[in-house]
């Protein structure tokens, strides 16, 4: 339908000021402030690449790529696991059990809860001296496996994994299960009369089927991953736990944009170089996201 | 449908179980060790405790703050709704049933939001708030929510506003029905569910963020929920049962309306991030 050109800027342009105001000239102006010095107050000063030099080549990029590892570790762990249950459980729960639905429910209700506060929480269970996990591992005669799961170096990072997987594995099993139940049933029984095993039904139908949804998913999680804050910042702290083993990008950018005990640089500059960074990483996959999820309704 | 062998169905059970016990004994545990004293808490953790200590829950509630937390997060977060709920369907509406220039393009260019965490902007959006004298407001977190929550409600409810034949406007226009009249009586009526769907994703995204609050508020009267637990965190960090009874006061009231509306919210939730 026609349209006059006042009706058009009445209807669209209370969303367009407020986006372009609050969305796009921010990042614009983050990638300009990356190619300057500045505390937050006071003259910016222009420093042209330095602080990529910096970041990618200087003292600060052992800081830069030991939480860039991080995130990618966050990633494959993550991934493998949240998909690999996701889908396991989905299966189970595509068969007619009893209790589905309540189960159901029960997967999701940790994706209501805050990241931080799913953080605090945990942290207060994996305490080393009077935590939940512990006193748990000692009352049925694990003793041996008790630690300081968030001081040990050599858990801390994958224990905050694991907590994030508990946290969302709900939603995947959800959406996954989504996926399985749209497959047409007729192709499931076609199998079963044929005589084929689960395993094959699984592995060589429903796998196949469910596989775009598997791209939507794994795009979503490696965006997440690569934004990681809330959980390790409640978990271990700004300073990201024993020698930085939980750090991630999103700490190294908090510690030199906003500060933190001990912070070595408070520079928003710098710290807006960081936030390019990441861009840099997540901004292919963001754009095949919003492919993947525009390419299912072909409206134009 | 999936179908298993006895045997099969027997381990799936058991397998779920298990699952669903690791989901549920950690509240179970925060919610039942926010009742006892400290001595109890360290002597016999997995207990039920003595006696009922409910002056936990009226100290955390007091000294987390946990009333002006809900307030805040409850005022910033409704008012987000309200404000992404009318500019998202109304620029959905335009772009979905009108034809004009630019109209892809702007389609095009919300969507890029889609692909752009918004956090990443977050040192622009600090310095922009501070100049607009509204960094410590609430007004101030209304706007950024408001914004980044727009992408992703126009994608949802184009999709929903498309599939609304244009048959239908047309008739309404014959009939002398204006573009807002359009909007309002016809429009909106037909996608409520869409509505409901941007509606709960919203809530529950600005309820439950930390990121923001953390840089853009630092006065306390002013702090939402999440901010608050987590700088009573910071204070009571030896006050064991007071910290769990003050996890307990943050989560309760969207565990409670979850398990009311756990399907809505499903729905909801999944759409989101899918659809």
């Amino acid at each position: 339908m026609k349209v006059r050109t006042k009706y058009v800027l009445l209807f669209t342009l209370p969303a367009l000021i407020l986006y372009s105001l609050f969305v796009v000239y921010p990042l614009l102006d983050s990638l300009a402030l990356s190619f300057y010095s500045w505390k937050g107050v006071g003259p910016k000063i222009f420093v042209g690449l330095k602080n990529f030099r910096e970041m990618l080549f200087g003292n600060f990029s052992k800081e830069v790529f030991n939480a860039f590892f991080h995130n990618v570790y966050f990633f494959s762990l993550a991934t493998v696991l949240e998909l690999g249950l996701g889908f396991l459980i989905a299966f189970l729960l595509a068969s007619k059990l009893k209790g589905a639905k309540l189960f159901r429910t029960v997967v999701y209700m940790p994706n209501m809860i805050p990241l931080v506060i799913v953080g605090f929480m945990w942290s207060l269970f994996l305490n080393p001296q009077i935590g939940l996990v512990n006193s748990f591992l000692k009352l049925v005669g694990l003793k041996a496996l008790a630690r300081p799961w968030l001081g040990d170096p050599s858990t801390a990072l994958t224990s905050i994994i694991l907590v994030n997987v508990w946290r969302h594995l709900g939603f995947y099993v959800l959406v996954i299960l989504a996926a399985i139940l749209n497959i047409p049933p007729d192709l499931i029984e076609a199998a079963y009369i044929d005589g084929a095993s689960n395993w094959k039904i699984a592995s060589r139908i429903v796998f196949p089927m469910v596989l775009p949804t598997f791209r939507t998913l794994l795009t979503l999680l490696f965006i997440g991953s690569f934004n990681v804050f809330d959980m390790v910042y409640a978990m271990t702290g700004v300073q990201a736990g024993p020698f930085r083993k939980t750090d991630v990008l999103g700490t190294v950018f908090y510690r030199t944009a906003f500060g933190g005990l001990g912070s070595a640089y408070v520079d928003m500059g710098l710290g807006a170089a960081v936030t390019v960074f990441i861009f840099a990483i997540v901004m292919p996959l963001s754009i095949l996201y919003v492919f993947l999820v525009e390419g299912r309704e072909r409206s134009w | 449908m999936v179908r298993f062998t006895k045997a099969g169905k027997f381990l799936s059970y058991v397998f779920l179980t298990i699952y669903a016990l690791i989901i549920v004994v950690p509240f179970a545990m925060m919610v039942l060790n926010s009742f006892k004293s400290m001595r109890e808490l360290f002597m016999k953790p997995f207990s039920l405790p003595s006696t009922f200590r409910f002056d936990n829950f009226a100290k955390a509630w007091k000294f987390a703050n946990i009333g002006t937390g809900y307030r805040n997060s409850l005022i910033v977060a409704s008012v987000t709704v309200l404000i992404v709920i009318l500019l998202a369907s109304m620029f959905a509406y335009m772009i979905s049933k009108y034809d004009f220039s630019f109209r892809r393009g702007m389609f095009l260019y919300t969507m890029l939001g889609l692909a752009l965490p918004a956090r990443l902007a977050v040192i622009p959006i600090f310095v922009l708030l501070r100049n607009l004298n509204l960094t410590n407001s609430l007004a101030g977190l209304v706007l950024v929510y408001a914004s980044t929550n727009l992408p992703f409600s126009i994608f949802i409810l184009k999709n929903f506003i498309d599939a609304v034949p244009n048959e239908l406007c047309e008739a309404a226009r014959m009939d002398g029905a204006g573009v807002g009249y359009i909007y309002y009586k016809l429009i909106l009526p037909l996608v409520k569910p869409a509505l409901s769907i941007v509606a709960i994703v919203t809530f529950v995204n600005v309820w439950n963020d930390f990121f923001f609050p953390l840089i853009l508020i630092n006065d306390r009267s002013k702090a939402t929920i999440t901010l608050a637990v987590s700088i009573f965190f910071g204070e009571y960090s030896i006050q064991w049962p007071l910290l769990f009874a003050g996890l307990t006061l943050s989560i309760a009231p969207t565990v409670i309306l979850f398990l009311i509306f756990s399907r809505f919210f499903i729905a909801g939730m999944t759409q989101g991030a899918i659809k």
